[in-house]
């Protein structure tokens, strides 16, 4: 039976991931925009879920935020943008951490399935 | 006396202490699940409103994006602006086309549910209760040479009162929940509702740092599960006291036996006290002055006894030689031979023999030179020995 709930979660973690990819490689206004609304989605999402690495993945989407946010203002200034598409790359890094981890929790949760 | 070459050790079964100050972290952190959804759709709805009418205006400059921004937040807040920007003829219509349906769709959302939710989930969820449990087990964290009080009753009740006066820390263990709102109101620092025969909860109380446990339920059961887990922890009866309370002789001694220190039976020790009252009428002055002070009633003044063992440099010296008054302040009132013969005021000629008791009488602060200062002859002693 396929969990619903997860699809949910787990469909705005990998879209932060993939939009992200997204902007650094067009540099498009509207694909930052929709990164920085995906991403901050996806960190709601990680609120109060109790999982194994539950601690992780909230600062992991903690660190893309913090690196979108900044690039958001500095873009749209259009003063260092160069920085802006960096802060979006490291985002972007925080976001595979991100996935690495959900597989691993995966991993664990397919396990702790078996032993029941 | 010293307890600084204890090491840690490893107590049986190796059971994860209770972790009370993460109990209500994690409550904190449920708060934050309630706000997943209302916090989604704020974000869904600010993101799909900058991006519409950055597509509408055709504009993705810095300064339209911050318009955009600021109309949206405007609109599903109900503040409601008209444009704060300029807008182009040609797309005037279609902007206020979409403005009208997006604040159909979003005010319902973002504004009813959205922050509504929000700020009922903080109204409701006790936020500052939740911080003055968690400020408490933060504290609690940090007690050192503490006391362990078990169940919330007449005799706990006048024992806290009493090491309160005296500034010393304890923390209450109460297994009964209808008890919480007495307890606060008593004015007690610490406590966890929770059974304390659980080694888990012993630990999470600090029983690995604490000084000593009292126990005193009702029940002998329960008391002698108590002092039996705590013992298991601690098995060492010199540097963790444990005294409980039984309702037979009997059980007192199994108590004892198990590794309670002292267990008194109140009805026994009532009954003595009436008898004592019979044989020795109360006098106005003097009645319950030496109780008060060994019951610790008056903190102005305090007794205690010294034990001289062949370890102690003062074996074999007048009392007038050794200077104790001089040093701290407090008196010797009686020696106790070790054949139990007792010396009530002793002169300054007596002299100081091994196997003594020496019981002295002074104020607090005193009594804890005299502590000192039979320990430094006690030290010097012990070196000497080391050397030879």
């Amino acid at each position: 039976m396929i969990n619903w709930g997860k699809v949910w979660s787990d469909f705005f973690i990998f879209l932060a991931l993939t939009s992200n990819v997204g902007f650094i490689f067009s540099h498009d206004p509207y694909q930052l925009v929709i990164a920085i609304g995906v991403n901050l989605l996806a960190t709601v999402l990680k609120f109060g879920a109790k999982k194994i690495l539950a601690a992780e993945l909230l600062a992991t989407a903690l660190v893309a935020d913090l690196h979108l946010i900044p690039a958001t203002i500095l873009y749209f200034m259009e003063t260092h943008v160069p920085l802006a598409i960096g802060l979006a790359i490291g985002a972007a890094v925080a976001n595979v951490i991100s996935i690495v981890m959900l597989v691993i929790e995966i991993i664990f949760e397919y396990q702790k399935e078996e032993e029941l | 006396m010293k307890n600084n070459n204890r090491k840690k050790q490893k107590h049986y079964g190796d059971v994860r202490p209770k972790n009370y100050r993460a109990i209500y972290e994690e409550k904190f952190y449920d708060i934050l699940f309630q706000l997943r959804y209302p916090l989604m759709t704020v974000i869904f709805f600010t993101t799909i409103g900058v991006l519409a009418l950055m597509i509408i205006n055709g504009k993705s400059d810095g300064t339209s994006v911050l318009n955009y921004f600021f109309h949206t937040v405007i609109t599903f807040s109900t503040v409601g602006y008209t444009e704060g920007y300029d807008v182009d003829p040609q797309h005037l219509m279609m902007n206020r086309f979409f403005a009208t349906i997006f604040i159909i769709i979003s005010i319902p959302f973002v504004y009813m549910y959205g922050l509504v939710t929000t700020v009922n989930v903080f109204i409701n969820s006790n936020i500052a209760e939740i911080y003055n449990y968690w400020r408490m087990y933060k504290a609690m964290e940090q007690l050192r040479g503490h006391y362990i009080i078990c169940r919330f009753n007449g005799i706990t009740r006048e024992l806290m009162k009493n090491l309160k006066r005296r500034g010393i820390k304890f923390v209450l263990v109460e297994p009964d929940p209808s008890l919480e709102q007495d307890i606060k109101d008593f004015g007690v620092d610490f406590y966890v509702i929770d059974e304390p025969h659980k080694r888990s909860v012993l630990l999470g109380v600090g029983i690995e740092h604490a000084k000593g446990l009292v126990t005193a339920f009702e029940d002998n059961t329960q008391d002698l599960s108590v002092i039996v887990t705590a013992r298991l922890i601690r098995p060492d009866k010199e540097h963790f006291m444990v005294f409980a309370t039984a309702t037979t002789e009997g059980a007192a001694e199994k108590m004892k036996l198990l590794g309670a220190n002292e267990v008194i039976v109140p009805d026994v020790s009532v009954g003595r006290r009436m008898t004592s009252f019979i044989l020795h009428p109360p006098s106005p002055v003097l009645s319950g002055f030496l109780e008060k002070i060994a019951y610790g009633e008056r903190t102005d003044i305090d007794i205690m006894e010294i034990r001289i063992d062949s370890n102690s440099d003062l074996v074999g010296k007048k009392l007038k030689d050794i200077r104790m008054r001089q040093e701290t302040g407090a008196t010797i009132v009686a020696i106790i031979r070790a054949d139990g013969k007792m010396k009530i005021a002793p002169s300054g000629e007596t002299e100081i023999k091994e196997g003594d008791s020496l019981i002295v009488l002074g104020h607090p602060k005193a009594l804890k030179r005299v502590e000192e200062f039979f320990e430094s002859h006690q030290i010097e002693n012990e070196e000497e020995v080391a050397r030879t």
